[in-house]
């Protein structure tokens, strides 16, 4: 209880970012604020997604708060708020323009769109805003039930060969589930594990260096991430454009009548609204799997339910129907909250989202995402826990500003689907080279970040998902200390995987996992 | 030029009387840019937060720029070598611990990472170094450690470089008890791992302070020569079958043949940081090591010089 106001108190407590009228305002909530505005203009944006902003903004933060202890919270907080404006502001373009702004938007499309030429675009974007933000709550308060309580099952249940099985569990299901092959996922996944290899490891020697300077410091973590996500992107867009592969055509007019919330609206799209967002907690809580499968799992199963529920007046799914926008944007929004549950209970992420909230804590240090914050050590105080419990505070507080300003903004910002692609592009690369440069002022660090680049734009063009790739450079450091712990631990048994039955069974889980999701191939995209 | 005067003996006399803290201001140096900060400790750990709020300290006190960077792996060696090949103009600096350039250096034999390609500035604080366990376990002293290996129980020992997993090794053959030593990366690690219960001892070299005196966690054993702060009682290692002590300190190195007056600087600048206990970084050296160790100068060379030779007899006699 005390770790809850002190978290709390750590965010209005923090340091002064400047003052209104002899106020002080404390950095997190402001940050938070700029955050979310970011996120929702961002959002709305097609062909940019809240990742890339946080990919972006991450290196500037960094530069501009420092890497002390009391820099988390604030960067924490714009990162958050870009991660929940993001949510909100993906539904803009798809509701008014029938683009969706971010992948998981696709299915707002189906109904927002004919719901804005029927004249109704404020109340299309009014129940897809409701519908966002509730499941964005529900999903939080998941994480902040489930996480300590998790993280602590953890500790208290796993030991060092559990936990490096229960590693390669979560590798495995994310190379089954994202992307279109197992075993594409898998090369993946095998490729990420194999560059953070390089020159890491116990060995005084630095490791597969060849013998290159260059490589005796290891591939630098912002620059291969960024490379991977945001220039891998950037070519793949740019080989779309000179193809004419995508033809963005954002001129369709809207006819904007007199219109908003109905009454009634809010008690017909409710049930949709709770189920898509269980939907989509539970889908967040499992690492990889992205948002839009919740979104397209929560689209389908709403209507079913609504058709045979719905009075013969009511619109169907695909023609217009609010409740498809509700069961759609809860769903995806859902997602986000619960996807923070691996990273703070096991140092997992899930998503490119959590990568970036791993990726802050790893450069500015003092927070160690993983079952260690939520140590609750007496008397002395667990910092990290305090950080936790901000974190809790800032997404909690994100929702609340979500719920007043969020909608008001996000109508605001239909102008930006209309920014074309070749004004959009050249500026983002500019922005990424820099906060790489910021971050790593040497040339090295551009080269590595073009070279994963074009990795990044070879992965699409194979159709390999690049995100396990992030995902197992990152991890790769801890299940190679996991299985060296492990190893040692069990006095050198080169068996400690099938130590314990629980070890075992996550061990089963895993091939398991490759096998079924080998042999059911499907359209399945994280 | 006149009024210059009056200012420059009251700096002298200032520096007569401080000598350490007014290094800082009268030396006469200026680093040429923001200093760069290398860290060769995990970020989060207790010696990644001495290591940037002592740069805090130094901005603070003398309005330079210091920017502390990550430079971790290979038990602080990928910090040497990148530290060797920085410029030797007082730009960037490391902290690392002394056995980084003796043990380190010597076991892996690298010309370029021997301690004469580097300039020590100043060392901060003296490891409390303790073999901890938890208070409630079943590892609480070496009676206990004894008892659980009679009974056949295998035991973990955490440790977080390769020097204490050789004095892991080394206390096992001197008392006969062979423990299950596993690597781990920092001090603040191997005491969550025991909180976790991955880990049945670990080395821990003062980060364990509050939660020993907090009843959390106890010193099992003394590594150092000098009685630990919170455990004065602890049995030393060297009473428990030791040839050797797990000594030495965090310090901070910069590339050989810098200016003898930015030496004097970055080390005055450091020293008068971390003996001041109002500064964060001086409460915190107070707060985990019982105050702050500092080495500056020839006494620092002869040091490392000795510490060095010990290491060479510690792996002779392992190996």
């Amino acid at each position: 209880m005390d770790y809850i106001l002190m978290g709390i108190g750590a965010v209005f407590g923090g340091p002064e970012l400047f003052a209104l009228g002899g106020i002080g305002i404390p950095a997190a909530p402001a940050m938070l604020f700029l955050g979310l505005l970011t996120g929702i203009a961002v959002g709305a944006t097609p062909g940019l997604a809240g990742p890339m902003a946080m990919a972006v903004s991450l290196p500037i933060l960094i530069s501009i708060f420092g890497v002390r202890p009391d820099a988390l919270l604030p960067v924490f907080g714009f990162l958050i708020g870009i991660m929940k404006g993001a949510t909100v502001g993906g539904a803009v373009p798809a509701v008014l323009f029938n683009i969706p702004g971010t992948p998981d938007a696709f299915m707002t499309t189906l109904d927002g769109y004919p719901m804005t030429r029927r004249g109704m675009p404020k109340r299309a974007l009014k129940i897809a805003h409701l519908s966002s933000v509730s499941g964005d709550t529900l999903s939080d308060i998941a994480l902040f039930v489930c996480a300590p309580f998790l993280a602590v099952l953890v500790e208290r249940f796993l030991d060092l060969p559990e936990k490096t099985a229960l590693i390669l569990l979560s590798l495995t299901f994310i190379a089954a589930v994202m992307g279109s092959s197992v075993g594409k996922g898998l090369i993946a996944i095998g490729l990420g594990m194999l560059a953070a290899m390089v020159a890491t490891g116990q060995d005084f020697h630095p490791r597969l260096a060849l013998g290159v300077d260059a490589l005796s410091h290891g591939f630098p973590m912002v620059s291969a991430v960024l490379g991977i996500l945001i220039l891998g992107e950037i070519f793949w867009t740019l080989d779309d454009h000179w193809r004419g592969r995508v033809s963005r055509d954002a001129t369709e007019a809207t006819d904007a009548g007199p219109d908003g919330l109905r009454k009634g609206d809010v008690r017909r799209i409710l049930p949709h609204i709770l189920r898509s967002s269980l939907i989509g907690t539970v889908i967040g809580a499992l690492p990889g799997v992205g948002s839009t499968l919740a979104a397209t799992l929560g689209y389908t199963w709403g209507r079913r339910v609504h058709a045979k529920r719905k009075t013969p007046e009511q619109a169907a799914f695909g023609e217009g129907a609010p409740e498809g926008i509700a069961a759609t944007e809860a769903a995806n929004s859902a997602v986000s909250g619960a996807n923070l549950i691996p990273v703070l209970s096991l140092g997992i992420p899930g998503n490119a989202a959590a990568v970036f909230l791993i990726l802050a804590a790893d450069s500015i240090g003092g927070f160690n995402p993983g079952p260690g914050v939520f140590t609750f050590s007496h008397p002395q105080i667990n910092p990290e826990l305090v950080v936790a419990f901000g974190i809790f505070t800032l997404m909690a507080l994100g929702n609340l500003l979500n719920w007043t300003i969020g909608g008001v903004f996000m109508r605001a910002m239909g102008i930006m689907s209309r920014v074309p692609i070749r004004y959009l592009l050249p500026v983002v690369l500019l922005v990424t080279l820099t906060a790489i440069y910021v971050q790593d002022p040497r040339l090295g660090a551009l080269w590595t970040a073009f070279g994963f680049g074009v990795l990044g734009y070879l992965f699409r063009c194979l159709r390999i998902p690049h995100l396990p790739f992030v995902i197992a450079f990152i991890l790769a450091g801890s299940l190679e200390n996991a299985a060296r712990q492990a190893f040692s631990a069990t006095g050198g048994d080169p068996f400690f995987l099938f130590s314990s039955w629980v070890s075992t069974a996550f061990m089963l889980m895993a091939i398991a996992t490759v096998f079924l999701a080998g042999r059911a191939p499907g359209e399945r995209r994280g | 030029m006149i009024r210059a005067i009056p200012t420059c003996a009251a700096a002298l006399l200032a520096g007569a009387c401080f000598t350490l803290p007014a290094f800082a201001q009268s030396a006469g140096w200026t680093p040429p840019g923001p200093i760069t900060l290398m860290i060769g400790f995990a970020a989060g750990g207790g010696a990644d937060t001495q290591a940037r709020l002592v740069a805090q300290g130094i901005e603070d006190a003398t309005g330079w720029t210091v920017l502390p960077q990550q430079v971790t792996g290979n038990s602080g060696l990928t910090l040497a070598q990148q530290l060797r090949d920085a410029p030797a103009d007082g730009s960037v600096i490391g902290m690392i611990v002394s056995e980084t350039l003796a043990y380190n250096a010597v076991r892996v034999g690298n010309p370029d990472l021997q301690a004469s390609n580097f300039t020590p500035l100043a060392t901060t604080a003296a490891f409390q170094l303790g073999l901890v366990a938890m208070a409630n376990g079943d590892f609480a002293s070496w009676e206990a450690v004894e008892a659980a290996h009679e009974a056949g129980r295998p035991i973990r020992l955490g440790t977080a470089t390769e020097r204490q997993a050789d004095m892991a090794y080394h206390l096992g053959l001197g008392s006969g008890i062979e423990f299950n030593i596993v690597q781990v990366q920092g001090g603040s690690e191997i005491m969550n791992g025991l909180r976790a219960g991955d880990l049945d001892l670990g080395w821990v070299a003062g980060a364990q302070a509050s939660a020993v005196a907090g009843g959390e966690m106890v010193n099992v054993a003394s590594g150092i020569p000098t009685p630990l702060a919170e455990s004065p009682d602890a049995p030393t290692i060297r009473e428990l079958g030791s040839n050797f002590y797990l000594d030495g300190y965090f310090m901070f190195v910069a590339p050989a043949g810098i200016p003898d007056e930015a030496r004097e600087a970055l080390s005055g600048a450091i020293a008068s940081v971390v003996q001041n206990p109002q500064t964060e970084a001086g409460a915190l050296i107070a707060r985990n090591f019982g105050g702050a160790s500092v080495l500056t100068g020839e006494a620092l060379d002869a040091y490392l010089q000795a510490a060095v030779e010990d290491s060479v007899r510690l792996i002779d006699t392992v190996r």
